[in-house]
């Protein structure tokens, strides 16, 4: 389709951009406050517009925009959805947090919104030129906020560390991309793939390719060997920062792997499986790198006092469950990594909003200062319970079912010994994530009580109660997941 | 065939005798007084060599973002200005709206102070 008739598809992006140039422009009008002030205003409703153009998306047939750049399918528009309700909840967030500078608020917000188009544009790019320039457009604004907060040390650490892992694999990513372009001489994902499989191409430099651009996407998912980074920068960033960071470019690292790798690497062999080269085994491959990452992320959170630490070593086991919806190679698959995200987003946003209401109040971010929370905070201790057994993947709550549908994708596509690892890790998760429970609940702590803004509350009930609801009301959210496993071909 | 090159050759060899030529013309009639700054590398305003870790103003980068930015600019200007007749009204109105976009990140630049090279300190309001 060519450029001016895209632009109708392209309606949430362009609220986006336009939502980012007032926000830049009202920061020279207009004086900041803390609080909710204008730039702030500005940003929820750009957001707020953005989301609700966005569902006018899922009735448009599937096509390819922009002359083939961008893809417009329910994949896309699922992502999108993600994104723009993931950045509206961390502007909310973030307006009253103390670690964030007031009178930066502007740019802050501005470089929240051009993250965003850049995770709604990696969702949906269909060229590796305009794929990459998403991914960097993300990229670069992340860096930015990792090193926002106030205090300095911590928070530069994590900004020069992210910048340099950051640097480093998408940079790999590139070469990737340009070894497949030799290969196969054209920059079209589904060309690729077209090449690739009519040469039937078993060539070992096909593996390393892809290998290399997994870097990248694995950088943003936080899947071992590429990890590293994860606790450092999350302990230092600010917390809403943090709290983005672990859902929506993670959601962005999974929107890219998926759509390269099943659009590029496999082709569709009907009844919603993929078939892939017969040369290489892309199962084992990801089963492997689901299994040990899960089991690093997992075991690495046990000794961790630090509560932003332990969470980034959790989003490390989980973008391990992830890997298993990879890794069984089927639409399911697909689906099941969809509902999972849309269940980690509510559970992983309201555990960072509680670690930030006691890192406002209190500057703690410590274990042992979580003790007695229940007698100084009861909604944040309740809340906080809720996320952590969703977290975990025990019922009653919408962790659970979403384990459950990428335990079953896995079993379907016959891994057997995958599902009996990702069991027993959520087992040994269960030790360091009640560890926190115990400490609210059972232990007694200093008397005073810790108040926090009352926008919050509203905002901790809407963010806890769909983690409940999910457990009950699951099909609708999964058939939206089923309907949205659908890419353009 | 390759009496086609000849004329590449010949071009070769007049260059290399005309840059050597000079060079030895010069040798020999310019007056020779060297001393160290004169046989220092060239390195715009800097000490050539020196450790690694000495701090710059970070407002080189600054500017030299912004240089960058209208640089792109004009890169995108001249193919437009080329194909201009052939697409009328939609490209010229699509051009402004970049243009636009970019104004924005020079008022923005311009009203945060980011052109004045002795920049005022920003402190936070209390």
């Amino acid at each position: 389709m060519d450029n001016l008739s895209s632009l109708s598809y392209f309606i949430p992006e362009l609220t986006l951009t336009v939502t980012l140039l007032l926000v830049l422009c009202s920061d020279l009008l207009h004086r900041e406050q803390e609080g909710l002030d204008f730039p702030a205003w500005l940003a929820l409703v750009g957001m707020f517009v953005a989301f609700v153009a966005h569902f006018g998306l899922y009735g448009k047939p599937a096509v390819s925009l922009f002359e083939g750049m961008i893809a417009h399918d329910p994949f896309a528009v699922f992502f999108k959805g993600f994104f723009i309700f993931c950045t509206f909840i961390i502007v909310l967030l973030s307006i009253y947090s103390s670690e964030v500078f007031y009178y930066r608020k502007s740019e802050y917000l501005a470089i929240l919104s051009a993250i965003c188009l850049g995770m709604c544009l990696t969702a949906s790019s269909t060229n590796l030129i305009m794929l990459y320039l998403s991914i960097e457009l993300m990229s670069i604004g992340s860096y930015l906020l990792a090193g926002f907060a106030r205090s300095g040390g911590k928070t530069d650490e994590a900004a020069i560390k992210y910048v340099l892992f950051g640097a480093m694999s998408t940079g790999v990513m590139l070469f990737g991309m340009s070894i497949l372009y030799g290969l196969t001489g054209t920059m079209d994902i589904a060309g690729i793939r077209q090449v690739l499989f009519a040469n039937v191409s078993s060539d070992p430099v096909v593996l390393l390719s892809f290998l290399f651009v997994l870097v990248g996407a694995g950088y943003k998912i936080a899947a071992v060997p590429f990890h590293f980074w994860c606790p450092d920068v999350y302990e230092g960033a600010p917390t809403p920062v943090t709290a983005f960071l672990s859902v929506a470019s993670k959601g962005t690292g999974f929107a890219l792997l998926i759509r390269f790798f099943y659009r590029a690497m496999l082709q569709p062999a009907g009844e919603g499986t993929w078939s892939s080269l017969p040369a290489i085994d892309w199962m084992l491959l990801f089963a492997i790198l689901s299994a040990v990452t899960m089991t690093a992320g997992n075991l690495g959170a046990m000794p961790q006092r630090n509560i932003k630490r332990l969470l980034a070593y959790s989003a490390i086991a989980h973008a391990g469950y992830l890997l298993m919806g990879i890794a069984a190679l089927t639409s399911e698959g697909i689906a099941s990594i969809l509902f999972y995200l849309v269940m980690y987003l509510f559970t992983n946003l309201t555990a960072f909003l509680v670690v930030m209401i006691l890192v406002n109040r209190t500057g703690e971010d410590e274990i042992p200062s979580y003790r007695g929370l229940w007698q100084r905070a009861p909604l944040p201790a309740v809340v906080m319970a809720i996320a952590l057994i969703s977290l975990t993947g025990l019922p009653p709550t919408a962790g659970f079912v979403g384990k459950l549908y990428l335990f079953i994708a896995a079993w379907h596509s016959g891994l057997y010994w995958l599902v009996v690892v990702a069991v027993l890790n959520s087992v040994v998760s269960l030790y360091y994530y009640f560890r926190i429970v115990r400490a609210m609940f059972l232990e007694t702590g200093p008397d005073t009580a810790i108040s926090h803004q009352p926008v919050y509350e509203t905002v901790l009930v809407l963010l806890a109660a769909p983690i409940l609801l999910l457990m009950i009301f699951f099909g609708p959210v999964l058939r939206l997941a089923q309907y949205c496993a659908q890419m353009l071909p | 065939m390759s009496a086609q090159y000849a004329a590449i050759l010949v071009f070769l060899l007049v260059a290399i005798a005309f840059v050597a030529g000079n060079l030895i013309l010069n040798r020999l009639f310019r007056p020779q007084r060297p001393y160290p700054q004169k046989l220092n590398t060239y390195e715009c305003g800097e000490q050539p060599v020196g450790g690694p870790w000495v701090r710059f103003n970070i407002r080189f980068y600054i500017v030299a973002i912004i240089f960058i930015i209208f640089d792109v600019e004009v890169l995108f200007l001249f193919p437009w200005a080329v194909v201009y007749k052939d697409l009328g009204l939609f490209a010229f109105v699509e051009m402004f709206i970049f243009l636009l976009i970019l104004t924005v990140g020079l008022a923005y630049v311009w009203k945060k102070g980011h052109l004045e090279w002795v920049l005022a300190r920003r402190t936070p309001r209390t």
